[in-house]
């Protein structure tokens, strides 16, 4: 047809199929890259998980069994392994799945854009993302301190720890997360880019599904507190290696500025770690109550409110580190005020089960496990905002109880509902629904077996990054690590779910599989899996637009 | 077509003009002129709320750190990053840089194509024998095909489909006008 003065259009529509290659090595297409970042995710958080298991099995009894060297304990090696863990799950895995993985596949979907504004910007985020990755796993087998290999400094990389760790494994670590963070800025500038360009015609800033918002909340977020880390890490290197002071107050620095910068950057990383999460959850919600969310606006502006007061209680995680009282009050002050936007999503999320025909699916029991856990975990975090009992619990296992609680539950919670919601839509085959339960249940069992009496352990003082306890402790940690192996089982299980379905999945051609959607964004107008190219033309309003008749 | 300007007669098709001036520096006023550019989200106004909140938000640890060492260590970081963002959320404008003008007189009709890249791609026809077609059955949703001058160009493709429809009538109905004459 057209031979045409632009003949673009119909090349989109006939052109060669890609080979396997192409298509995944060298991918611009936003669906295929976030396929590329769930996939890559669940590989690193299979060895940071298999690190978990490694480190609850050495934690079951007193005394050093099982991580030895020459007969005595190796302290080197288990360092190593949790500051592995806390890299590779915040930075590779969590960050990579919910925001890599479903916010490049369905972000440009429900604003019914063609793809993200800069595909091939894309690509070298997630490539990055991948550089930087095997940076850290490098890492671990390069010399480090104590004539071992790794580096055991912890996930924060305090100085003067890190700037005095011997070896080339802190160095690896640092430019392993340089480049992850270069990927996410990246990736934000992408997605705040296609959000605020590339919606449909008509679809304002608060038509936007609750999804999207959180999503774009979260990649300001990336944008604002990821050069700080940067910033800082670099400084760290630059500590370490051409002997400036940043950080050493021999030379006139200041270690306790280092945490200053890396919490300016970490606090807003837990919110980038869940925000997505309450995106997931309140579709899922909404589609298993068959009502519309409830409240979306005071929804969108909790997210944003979460995210901004985010930068500005950081110095919650240092009130032992000599803060003035009067600092001290504030920050206090400061983190309890986020507990009321987070109160009206939790509310806003039971009031949109309130009344609604509820269906317990499995997206809706992880997206219920998640409510109740990151419930439970928000209010242990009231009980840590106070200055005064942090004294007490500061690097105990009560801090290891909460955030587990909040991030390794409730993060972790909504990207296994998410997989199980979208799963049909992206591979075009139902999951075995009585298989999703029993890993939901597995999983929940097991996490809160393993958290919940971490609690009281630390309350009876047991302190955090230890390889050995006295005798006191034996009871709880010995359940919590019987409850860590049935989570790392059902993790496993997960995995067979994921091939059953690719396998032997019921294939599923109705486009809304969950029956009618109470709201239904852009994503369950297309066939599942959707085609390669959508959205070539600009969707109308009537397709997403459900607040007035037409 | 590859070729930019010189064959812009060319074609044995209905519709083709005969030789004559360049059609596209007809300078007559034409009947109807439309100028047809690609939907973006974004406006000025808001690009600058965007840049605005994005540098006082990166501006935040610096004023906690101003006069220390290592503000200075921060900054260029802070700084890249929001260079980064203006130079994106430009680059997404330019490509948008992208138009259509079609131009109609009772003799002649013209297309011009300008793409981001200052690409200009060009047709004309005698309108009398020009076919207009919205096709259900193409690429994209209620495709858009102009077909004249021996050549079908298609027009508006990144429009959206309710747009390109009313395009349809009004290009048909003033198509049909000129017929009657």
């Amino acid at each position: 047809m057209a031979d045409a003065a632009h003949a673009h259009a119909q090349a989109h529509g006939d052109h060669a199929k890609p080979g396997f290659f192409t298509r995944w090595f060298m991918s611009t297409n936003h669906k295929d890259i976030g396929i590329l970042y769930l996939i890559s995710a669940a590989v690193l958080g299979f060895v940071s998980v298999g690190m978990t298991m490694y480190m609850r099995l050495e934690l079951m009894h007193p005394g050093v069994q099982y991580m030895l060297i020459d007969g005595l304990p190796n302290g080197h090696l288990w360092n190593v392994l949790i500051t592995a863990h806390g890299i590779l799950m915040m930075f590779f895995v969590v960050i990579p799945a919910l925001f890599g993985g479903f916010g490049n596949y369905f972000m440009p979907l429900m604003i019914g854009a063609p793809d993200m504004a800069f595909p091939r910007m894309n690509n070298l985020s997630y490539w990055l993302f991948i550089a930087g990755a095997s940076l850290a796993v490098i890492s671990l087998f390069v010399p480090g301190g104590s004539g071992l290999t790794g580096s055991g400094v912890g996930w924060v990389l305090y100085a003067p720890l890190s700037t005095t760790e011997s070896g080339m494994s802190m160095d690896f670590a640092i430019f392993a997360v340089h480049l992850s963070g270069a990927s996410s800025i990246l990736g934000a500038i992408n997605i705040i880019t296609t959000f605020l360009n590339m919606r449909a015609p008509g679809m304002t800033l608060f038509k936007a599904p609750l999804f999207v918002w959180s999503i774009v909340v979260t990649a300001f977020l990336i944008l604002l507190a990821l050069p700080v880390l940067a910033g800082a890490i670099t400084m760290l290197l630059t500590d370490r290696n051409f002997g400036t002071t940043f950080f050493a107050p021999e030379g006139g620095g200041d270690p306790v500025l280092y945490q200053h910068l890396l919490w300016f950057f970490g606090h807003p990383e837990v919110y980038i770690v869940i925000l997505p999460g309450f995106g997931i959850v309140s579709h899922v919600i909404s589609t298993f109550s068959r009502k519309p969310i409830f409240g979306y606006m005071p929804m969108v502006f909790a997210m944003i409110a979460i995210g901004a007061l985010g930068f500005v209680v950081w110095a919650h995680h240092m009130y032992t580190v000599g803060l003035s009282t009067t600092q001290q009050a504030y920050f206090m002050l400061a983190t309890m005020t986020i507990a009321v936007p987070t109160g009206i999503k939790i509310f806003s999320w039971i009031a949109t089960m309130w009344g609604g025909s509820v269906e317990f699916k499995t997206p809706m029991l992880w997206a219920l496990g998640f409510l109740l856990i990151f419930t439970l975990g928000g209010v242990t975090g009231i009980v840590l905002s106070q200055a005064a009992i942090d004294r007490v619990y500061h690097d105990t296992y009560y801090v290891v109880a909460h955030f587990h609680y909040v991030m390794s539950l409730g993060a972790v919670f909504c990207i296994f509902s998410g997989i199980y919601y979208w799963l049909p839509k992206m591979t075009g085959r139902m999951y075995p629904e009585t298989a999703g339960k029993i890993h939901f249940w597995m999983m929940f069992v097991g996490a809160n077996v393993t958290f919940f009496p971490q609690h009281f352990l630390g309350r009876q003082g047991m302190p955090r990054r230890y390889i050995d306890y006295p005798e006191q402790f034996a009871l709880w940690n010995y359940v919590s690590s019987l409850g860590a192996f049935l989570s790392g089982l059902s993790f496993l299980f997960f995995f067979g779910i994921v091939y059953y379905t690719l396998r032997h999945g019921a294939r599923v051609t109705d486009p809304m599989y969950w029956g009618p959607q109470p709201d239904p964004t852009l994503e369950w107008t297309l066939s599942n899996p959707p085609p390669e190219h959508t959205f070539e033309t600009l969707p109308t309003p009537d397709m997403w637009d459900h607040s007035k008749p037409h | 077509m590859n070729d930019q300007s010189a064959d812009f007669t060319a074609g044995a098709g209905a519709g083709s003009i005969p030789p004559g001036p360049d059609p596209f520096g007809r300078t007559d006023a034409p009947m109807l002129r439309l100028t047809l550019w690609p939907h973006r989200s974004l406006s000025r106004r808001g690009f600058a709320w965007v840049i605005g909140l994005v540098a006082s938000g990166l501006a935040l640890p610096l004023v906690a750190l101003a006069g220390s060492s290592a503000a200075w260590g921060l900054l260029p970081f802070l700084i890249a990053t929001l260079l980064a963002l203006y130079a994106a959320i430009q680059r997404s404008y330019a490509d948008a840089r992208l138009t259509e003008e079609l131009r109609l007189w009772p003799d002649l009709i013209t297309v011009e194509r300008r793409d981001p890249k200052g690409r200009i791609r060009r047709w004309c026809a005698n309108p009398f024998w020009v076919q207009i077609r919205l096709l259900d059955n193409a690429p994209i949703e209620k495709y858009l095909t102009l077909t004249g001058n021996g050549r079908e160009i298609e027009l508006g493709a990144f429009l959206s489909p309710d747009e390109r429809e009313t395009l349809y009538r009004d290009l048909r109905t003033a198509l049909g006008a000129l017929r009657l004459r």
